[in-house]
């Protein structure tokens, strides 16, 4: 492929000298592999690893905004490690990610199980499903503070309606176990669909043989899933659920919209209360510090994971 | 045409269009047909949007004046701290800003002084109010120009209280109590939000002065707020909101208060006087109803912690100067004025001639609102500012410590929580110059 001076001489092409032995330098199969890569990784470069390494960086050191600070080593950790308030971010976050997860796990498979029949309409529905995850979450966070509302919550007025809630109804962002109730019910809402399209791809993925197989030998439709579906889907949920984990450890939009970490810190995760210390309390070491304080766990979970997916 | 060929007019062009783009970044100046100079202003959605159609007005008339563009660019308030950190931290962003809270100090060493034109506009208008100059004045001189300060009266609704029995709104927090006790049996009950809010603050520093709590002592640095002062704040708390107010105070964010008194539900809240002209602004019939009156009085007098604005410019700014000379203009007397106006009172004036505005007389509602500059303090009183008080208020400690001893949590175990996150706050105080 590579076409050199000496070739182009050969052919009686005159030489363009430096010129083209830059071309033929370039065009050898290494310098272009790697020349094609160049942009993306460059890309990457600067807008991960760079950010990253300063994250790094600030963490371990007593960096103030605009005020360069100097090294300390791991005493961002142990200041926010002897903080009530971020003992109680921990907590929280491993609450919200446990139960969103599990709640996105589930819904997300049996709305897949649904989508996956035959239904009239069922592009449409398809992508109308798509909905929450396409809209801006910081917008549609907006329309769920409104019906969560202490006056005008919708969600209270239907319940009261309904006989379901005994009135006012209860004050969905003013109580902890309401206001984490809240969010987790929002990042379930928000993250469903991709669950559910991602389950559903791997749902069509399965022949159709082994189904037919299970009814010949009798298994029922709770059994065809047992032994048919979730063993297929296994794979398939290993990658989202790992992609699920990550982004809702570190969440940010539905609390900061919702309830800025209230009442009393009790919605706070990594991410909100690094907002809050690291760049409206301008201290962004410690704030750096909050926010890489799960990089070594997530860091486990996601070796464990791929390494699980790999073998399967 | 081959594809070997595609490919190399492709890159050829995306080289060559790369090359361009890193030339041009690399000269680190824009390309000469936007060389027109610039001036850039960061500010706020003022909650009056009228006041920002008439700032850009005046933004106007000064770029006129002095040959060059002015842009006001505004956004949310509580996303201003982070994109103030941002410039901060990039060196690089809009020429001024408004400035709020300890921003001067947060930003002390980043900032250029503003001594000369503290100085001028002080004699020009009859000298600064204290409290607004202390919210500016760094141990290295002025880092901000006072530019307007927000009123934090009682706002109630007349038809309520007169329906209760009452004659005159709370002059007391004591009384404030009473007649919330009566109030929210009467299904109007009171409201001071307790949550992660600014409002919740500018409340709380207020009842806890009146009540001669502290939280910081006049050193600065030493936490004050484990005191039995402090437990008849909470335990004051704790009451109105057991008995006056509904548990929705819980989850307020800034416009919880204002939607609580406009809905028609609410009988009185503290805050600045936003519903009353949201109500007029929007023809609706509450507005009649509506009052304000003085921020109530404590054992200790009274006192209150209204929000304090100013206009800060950034060292790296290329246009210091006419930054200074735009700052100038918007205080001339027929500008100033005319902001007031447009703001429909809900700016007050640091200096004191330009508190003299007819608008105070014009509508008696208005009429208390000046007198609020009499006992107003920078938070932190009696302690100076300082980038500790900022990240205090920024964390909602006190709101959270309230909240705790509300949520069951004994008050002095909540009052050592809340000591112990001021002492953090303390502790990453800025070493100053």
């Amino acid at each position: 492929m590579a076409v050199g001076g000496r070739v182009l001489q050969a052919a009686g092409v005159a030489s363009a000298g430096r010129l083209a032995r830059v071309h033929a330098w370039w065009e050898q199969e290494h310098v272009f592999g790697y020349g094609l890569i160049l942009p993306a990784f460059v890309l990457i470069g600067c807008l991960v690893a760079y950010p990253f390494g300063m994250a790094l960086y600030f963490s371990l050191s007593d960096y103030w905004v605009g005020s360069p600070g100097q090294f300390v080593g791991l005493g961002n950790y142990r200041e926010i490690l002897g903080n009530e308030v971020f003992r109680q971010t921990v907590a929280n976050s491993f609450l919200f990610t446990a139960i969103a997860l599990t709640g996105k796990t589930v819904l997300g498979v049996w709305l897949a199980l649904l989508l996956a029949r035959n239904l009239r309409g069922k592009r449409l529905l398809r992508g109308a499903v798509l909905l929450p995850w396409v809209i801006p979450t910081a917008l549609s966070t907006l329309g769920w503070g409104w019906m969560f509302d202490s006056l005008y919550s919708v969600v209270n007025w239907t319940g009261i309606h309904l006989g379901l809630i005994a009135p006012p109804g209860p004050n969905w962002l003013g109580m902890p176990n309401y206001a984490m109730a809240a969010v987790i019910i929002v990042n379930i809402w928000r993250g469903l669909p991709f669950f559910a399209i991602t389950v559903l791809a791997g749902l069509v993925s399965i022949p159709r043989e082994y189904y037919e197989a299970a009814e010949v030998d009798g298994a029922s439709s709770f059994g065809r899933f047992r032994y048919v579906t979730l063993p297929l889907l296994k794979p398939v949920l290993a990658v989202v659920i790992l992609f699920s984990t990550i982004f809702t450890f570190n969440d940010f939009n539905i609390v900061y919209v919702l309830t800025r970490g209230g009442p009393v810190n009790t919605t706070h995760l990594f991410a909100t209360y690094a907002y809050q210390i690291g760049l409206q309390g301008g201290n962004l070491g410690q704030g750096a510090a909050i926010s890489l304080f799960m990089l070594p766990t997530l860091g486990l979970v996601v070796f464990f994971q791929l390494r699980y997916i790999r073998k399967e | 045409m081959s594809a070997s060929v595609n490919r190399r007019h492709f890159l050829r062009a995306s080289s060559i269009g790369a090359g361009v783009g890193l030339a041009w970044l690399a000269g680190g100046r824009a390309p000469a047909f936007a060389q027109k100079r610039e001036l850039t202003f960061l500010s706020w959605n003022h909650f009056v949007p009228a006041a920002d159609d008439e700032l850009r007005k005046q933004a106007e008339a000064f770029a006129k004046q002095a040959n060059c563009s002015v842009r006001v660019d505004t956004m949310a308030h509580l996303q201003m701290p982070a994109k103030i950190a941002a410039e901060a931290q990039s060196q690089a962003g809009h020429d001024m800003f408004r400035t709020a809270s300890a921003d001067t100090f947060l930003y002390e060493s980043l900032l250029v002084s503003l001594d000369d034109v503290v100085d001028k506009l002080g004699k020009q208008g009859g000298g600064w109010y204290p409290f607004a100059a202390e919210m500016n004045q760094t141990k290295s001189g002025w880092k901000g120009v006072p530019w307007f300060w927000v009123s934090f009266p009682g706002t109630y609704n007349m038809a309520h209280f007169k329906k209760a029995g009452f004659e005159h709104p709370p002059k007391t927090w004591d009384e404030l109590l009473r007649q919330g006790k009566v109030l929210k049996k009467q299904g109007n009950p009171v409201g001071i939000p307790i949550s992660h809010c600014s409002d919740a603050h500018s409340t709380y520093w207020s009842v806890a002065w009146s009540n001669g709590a502290k939280v910081l002592e006049a050193d600065g640095k030493t936490p004050g707020i484990v005191s039995d002062k402090t437990a008849q704040v909470i335990e004051w708390y704790k009451e109105l909101f057991k008995d006056a107010m509904d548990p929705e105070v819980l989850s307020w964010d800034d416009a919880g208060n204002n939607r609580f008194i406009l809905s028609g539900k609410g009988s009185w809240i503290h805050n600045p006087i936003s519903p009353y002209n949201a109500a007029l602004k929007e023809k609706m019939p509450i507005a009649d109803d509506i009052n304000h009156h003085n921020s109530p009085a404590g054992p200790a007098g009274t006192h209150s912690a209204p929000p304090i604005l100013g206009i800060g410019i950034w060292k790296f700014s290329k246009n210091a100067d006419l930054a200074k000379e735009f700052i100038q203009f918007l205080f001339r007397k027929e500008n100033y004025d005319a902001w007031i106006v447009a703001s429909n009172a809900f700016n007050h004036p640091p200096l004191r001639h330009l508190a003299d505005h007819p608008i105070w007389a014009k509508n008696p509602k208005f009429a208390m609102l000046p007198k609020e500059a009499e006992f107003a303090h920078p938070r932190g009183w009696p302690g100076k500012p300082s980038d500790a008080v900022q990240r205090i208020d920024d964390n909602y400690v006190m709101a959270d410590m309230v909240a705790k001893a509300i949520g069951g949590m004994p008050t002095k175990r909540a009052m050592e929580w809340c000591q112990d996150q001021i002492a953090r706050a303390v502790k990453g105080q800025l070493k100053v110059g």
